[in-house]
């Protein structure tokens, strides 16, 4: 038996806000589990995923030349002025 | 970055090592974690605004943990964390040449430095540093920790 064309896009609107509510949830269920706690998901999307790139760099190309600051806080090197003639190990990194 | 040290002390007479300090990941003012907490890792630092903070913290925790690596700090502008993609932590190995010859994953899942370990192994042989000192202890911080 045919439906009122109301109705029926009553219902097709209901399912699709479930649909997107379900989505919606299993996002914040995925990250929470992933960062630890729905706190560290909210904290994560706002502090870590602005930051994280995959970059462009590859294997094969050139280093950046970059300015670096010394320990002393006062005095600046270029990065490939640290290239002696041998394979060079960068570190990136923070503490916390 | 116990590891990483391992690593330096094994190959530092046929590699270079640049550690360079970039943004904070998880300071306490932004997305702190458990494992700051004084009776975990001990790393309670607040995020960076102004360069002489960023070098405060990176004289406090080099002195404090007795880190060994040659150091850099990334300038306020972010310049060097930008060019590599580097945060919050990642390994590249430099040719001779100038060349990217390793590019490693964005840490902490795709963090490995038995990769770059890897890769001096296969240029170098393996090699093991003699054994290591005694356990090192982190000091009370001297700068910008809040608990």
């Amino acid at each position: 038996m045919l439906r009122p064309y109301g109705e029926e896009m009553k219902r097709m609107w209901t399912w699709i806000a479930i649909a997107v509510g379900a989505v919606v949830v299993l996002v914040c269920v995925g990250l929470s589990v992933m960062a630890g706690s729905p706190k560290d998901a909210i904290q994560m999307v706002r502090y870590a995923l602005p930051y994280m790139h995959r970059g462009d760099l590859k294997v094969g190309d050139r280093v950046p030349d970059v300015q670096l600051v010394a320990l002393d806080g006062q005095s600046r090197f270029p990065l490939r002025e640290r290239m002696t003639g041998r394979p060079l190990v960068l570190v990136f990194g923070s503490f916390t | 970055m116990g590891d990483v040290e391992k690593l330096y002390d094994d190959y530092k007479d046929h590699a270079d090592f640049l550690t360079i300090y970039i943004r904070e990941a998880h300071p306490i003012d932004e997305w702190k974690m458990r494992s700051n907490d004084k009776d975990k890792d001990d790393v309670c630092y607040v995020q960076p605004k102004t360069l002489e903070q960023r070098v405060a913290i990176a004289n406090d925790f080099t002195k404090r943990f007795k880190y060994t690596l040659p150091f850099a700090i990334d300038d306020m502008n972010n310049a060097a964390n930008d060019a590599f993609a580097a945060w919050p932590e990642r390994l590249y190995i430099v040719e001779e040449t100038g060349t990217i010859s390793y590019k490693g994953g964005n840490g902490p899942f795709n963090y490995d430095p038995n990769e770059v370990r890897a890769w001096l192994a296969k240029r170098y042989g393996e090699v093991k540093a003699p054994a290591a000192e005694p356990q090192k202890s982190a000091e009370p911080a001297a700068v910008e920790k809040k608990s």
